[in-house]
Formats: structure tokens, C-alpha cells, sequence
């Protein structure tokens, strides 16, 4: 685990801006890589701390995965960016939330710009969806968290 | 019906022996299923908003008197633990007992708390939800395939200000001594207190049993108590009803530790005894009359015990 240096910061948050309209994404937070490409949100504090600790595992809440430019926000980043996601979201109703927590792809009519959309359900965020040539959306809902 | 929970030799003869104990009662509790019960994530979503959503759902419940945010399940429709709200965080699943410890050790924003025993996570997310996003709360366990759960569950419940680390509890001291405002050491126990969930460990139970995880817990406490900083707070619970594993660890500390004063435990609603002063020929301090047991016909749910102990000294 390592803290975000002040470029990487800056290219996620132009990321954020151009994807999902976020103007000020995780401010307040500090971002920790784990692994090449997926990133954690805490509070400065609690990175403090871990600093003093053996045997840390995990600091904070997995927030996105960057691949190749693009971004997959976890249902928790969605939901922590809560009202600054401003581009990029597909309203669901109650039976594509239901697929949509079970992984099951799920078809749109509109067309959507970039490789990832953020799904909402009413005041809820459910993380990002990857978006194929022929219009599916693919939830990225770990296997852990699935409705069987 | 009685003998339908096959209870061990070593067992019985143990349960005879305790003050205050109604065996027959205790079958008939370890015969009944426990209660669904669950606590809504105010770190996601306004109570209200998530109880609304339930209800239009079809599921009823009542308010858990001792527990901010708990709910028992009057009429489940379908299993909870397969719903949108509990995939996405909105509520937690967790026994109504269980939501005592955390209760009594009483976080506030901006502590820095320790879980000690903290997989699979119950607790600590129940901690984190009282904590609000201040302070910061670090879970640990002994177990790497447990802290995976640990992680889970965290995630789940969308907390920020967490430290998970993986690490047998009685080292901790070596590197966070007088670190935490409040510690919770929910010990792993012999589980007396859940037969219901597995009649398996009423049959299995031996006082071999009691007395080997009786040495851990007195280490894990003592582990616990060398965390807190002058002026903190400690909560030691288990689930199970012996002495060698409750009252008996706690007069262990406080033999150890004379900075470590017991405390007055009030949970309203609540129906519990208090703690043991006399067993087998020993008497204990007086004190650990403030400490509680919980029996699981107390209120049909789990039997627990609980201990809140102040390390004295300058804050």
C-alpha cells in the first residue's frame, strides 16, 4: 500500500472530472494504491495510525479500479461521491437493480459515452458498470456481494 | 422433548452447579431459533429512508430497546440476507444480544477504538457506525481466512476510518501501548451462550475446553487493558456462560492491573443477573457483582456476559 503521489492524485481527479463529471473527488480523503490498479479512500488520521501498527492488511474502503485510463468505481466510491457524479449514470428501476446486484448484464437503448457508467436507484449509487460494443452493461459487483 | 439437545456429562454436571440457573428453562432457550434481528447503517442512509424501504418490501419489525439502530424481524417474507439492502450495506444482519457489548463500551466520534477479536465484523462495523467517520477504528484478528470476512463486511458497511490488521491480540501491546480510548475484547469463547445456533457445541462441551480458551482470554484482556490510555475504556464479553471464561478472567486483571476499576453497566430494557462473586470455593472481589450475565431465556435471544472496566488515571 502506498499514498497517491500529487500527479497520480491529479490524473485520477481529471479522470473523475471527464468520466463522471466530478469536480471534487474524495477531497478531504487521502487515496492509497494497493496493487497496480485499484485504489483506497481513508481519512488522514487513520493513515497516521496505521503507520504505528503491525500487521495492517487494509487501511480505509476500496473506492476504484483504474484500467487503461478508464474508471470502475466500487459501490462504496459511488456512493461517497454521492451527488457529484454529474455524466455517465443510468437511472434503474427496481427489476434492473435486482440483475444489476445479481451481475447479470443488462440492456439500454441510450448511448453512453466512455467504457464505464455509474448506475443509481433513486437516491442510491450501485459502483460502475463496464459498457460493451453492442450496448450491455456489465455491473462490476464482486462475487462476494451478489444476490444469488 | 429434553433429551432432543444431547448435552455432554461434563456439561450437565457443570450447569447443576451454578447459581441462578433454571436448566430447564436453558433447554427450552437453546430449542428456539434465534430471533432475526439487524442494525440499519446510518453511515449510508437516513434511518428512516431504509425502514421505509423494508416495509414496502412486506417486512415487519420492532425497535430493539438496548440497541441505537436495531431492529428484530417480526415477519420475514424472504431471507434478509438475500435482499438489495443488505448486498448493498443499508442494513446489517446481527443477533439482538450481540449488539450489547459495543452498546455498553459506547464509542464517540473522534475516539480511536481497538477490536481486538473483531472477525467477522459485527462489532466493529456496530462501532464504526457510532464512531460517525471520526475518530478511527482499527479491527484486528488472529485469523487470516477471518479477516477476509473482516474486510467484507467493512467494505460493505462503507467504512473509511478502519485499520484492518491481521495479528494474534496478545502482541499488540508490543507496538500500541496506551494507544485506544476504548477497547472491545469480544473473546473467543466455548459459545454456551448460542447453542441454538448449533446444538453441536452442547455436546461437545468438556471443562478442558473452558480452561484452555480461560488462559487465552486472560492474556487477550490483560493485551486489551495495555492498550487503553490512562482514562480509557475497556469492554470484555464473551457468549458463553462459565465462570473460568467471564467472571473469572476479569479477577484475573484486575489482580494483575491495580489501575483496572470496574464499572456500572446500565442497559435499559435489558433483562440480566449480575456477575459472580463465588465459585467452587473461591470468592472474588466484590466488584464483579457490576458485571453482567445475560441468559439466553432472559429474553429468548443469546446468553452473554459483559464487563466495562476503567483504566484510572489522567486522560
Amino acid at each position: 500500500m502506498k499514498l497517491l503521489s500529487p500527479r497520480e492524485r491529479k490524473f485520477i481527479e481529471n479522470r473523475l472530472r471527464s468520466i463522471y463529471g466530478v469536480e471534487a473527488g474524495f477531497d478531504g480523503f487521502v487515496l492509497i494504491k494497493c496493487g497496480r490498479r485499484r485504489i483506497r479512500a481513508a481519512t488522514k488520521e487513520t493513515l497516521e495510525l496505521a503507520s504505528r501498527l503491525r500487521g495492517v492488511q487494509q487501511i480505509g474502503l476500496y473506492v476504484m479500479k483504474v484500467a487503461n485510463g478508464a474508471i470502475s468505481l466500487s459501490v462504496e466510491g459511488s456512493q461517497l461521491l454521492d451527488g457529484e457524479i454529474k455524466n455517465n449514470i443510468i437511472e434503474l428501476d427496481e427489476e434492473q437493480v435486482e440483475r444489476w446486484m445479481k451481475a447479470i448484464p443488462i440492456k439500454i437503448e441510450r448511448a453512453c459515452r466512455g467504457r464505464y457508467v455509474v448506475g443509481k436507484f433513486g437516491r442510491l449509487y450501485l459502483g460502475s458498470a463496464r459498457v460493451s460494443r453492442n450496448g450491455l452493461l456489465y455491473p462490476q459487483i464482486p462475487k462476494w456481494r451478489r444476490i444469488p | 422433548m429434553l433429551d432432543e439437545i444431547k448435552m455432554s456429562e461434563g456439561l450437565r454436571e457443570y450447569l447443576d452447579k451454578m447459581p441462578d440457573l433454571d436448566l430447564d428453562l436453558l433447554l427450552e432457550a437453546y430449542r428456539r431459533p434465534l430471533p432475526t434481528s439487524f442494525r440499519v447503517n446510518t453511515l449510508k442512509m437516513n434511518e428512516y429512508e431504509v425502514l421505509e424501504m423494508l416495509e414496502e418490501k412486506g417486512v415487519s419489525f420492532k425497535k430493539i430497546p438496548w440497541a441505537r439502530y436495531g431492529y428484530v424481524v417480526e415477519d420475514e417474507p424472504f431471507d434478509l440476507g438475500k435482499t438489495v439492502e443488505h448486498m448493498l450495506g443499508l442494513i446489517y444482519i446481527q443477533a439482538p444480544i450481540s449488539m450489547v457489548p459495543v452498546e455498553v463500551l459506547d464509542p464517540k466520534p473522534g475516539e480511536r477504538v481497538l477490536d481486538l477479536c473483531a472477525a467477522p465484523g459485527s462489532k466493529s462495523t456496530q462501532i464504526a457506525q457510532l464512531l460517525d467517520g471520526l475518530g478511527v477504528l482499527v479491527a484486528n484478528d488472529i485469523s487470516f481466512e477471518r479477516v477476509k470476512a473482516l474486510a467484507s463486511n467493512l467494505q460493505r458497511f462503507g467504512v473509511l476510518n478502519v485499520i484492518i490488521t491481521l495479528m494474534d491480540g496478545r502482541k499488540f501491546p508490543r507496538f500500541a501501548r496506551e494507544c485506544f480510548d476504548k477497547v472491545l475484547v469480544d473473546a473467543p469463547c466455548s459459545s454456551l451462550g448460542i447453542v441454538s445456533k448449533n446444538w453441536g457445541i452442547a455436546r461437545s462441551w468438556s471443562p478442558e475446553i473452558a480452561k484452555r480458551l480461560s488462559k487465552l482470554q486472560r492474556q487477550l484482556i490483560v493485551a486489551g487493558f495495555d492498550c487503553l490510555k490512562p482514562g480509557g475504556e475497556l469492554v470484555y464479553a464473551t457468549c458463553t456462560l462459565t465462570v473460568e471464561e467471564n467472571e473469572m478472567v476479569v479477577q484475573h486483571l484486575l489482580e494483575r492491573r491495580e489501575n483496572a476499576v470496574l464499572e456500572d453497566i446500565d442497559v435499559p430494557s435489558l433483562r440480566y443477573r449480575c456477575g459472580i462473586i463465588e465459585w467452587d470455593g473461591t470468592r472474588f472481589d466484590e466488584e464483579l457483582r457490576k458485571t453482567i450475565r445475560i441468559m439466553p431465556y432472559d429474553n429468548w435471544a443469546e446468553g452473554f456476559y459483559v464487563a466495562r472496566i476503567l483504566k484510572e488515571g489522567d486522560s
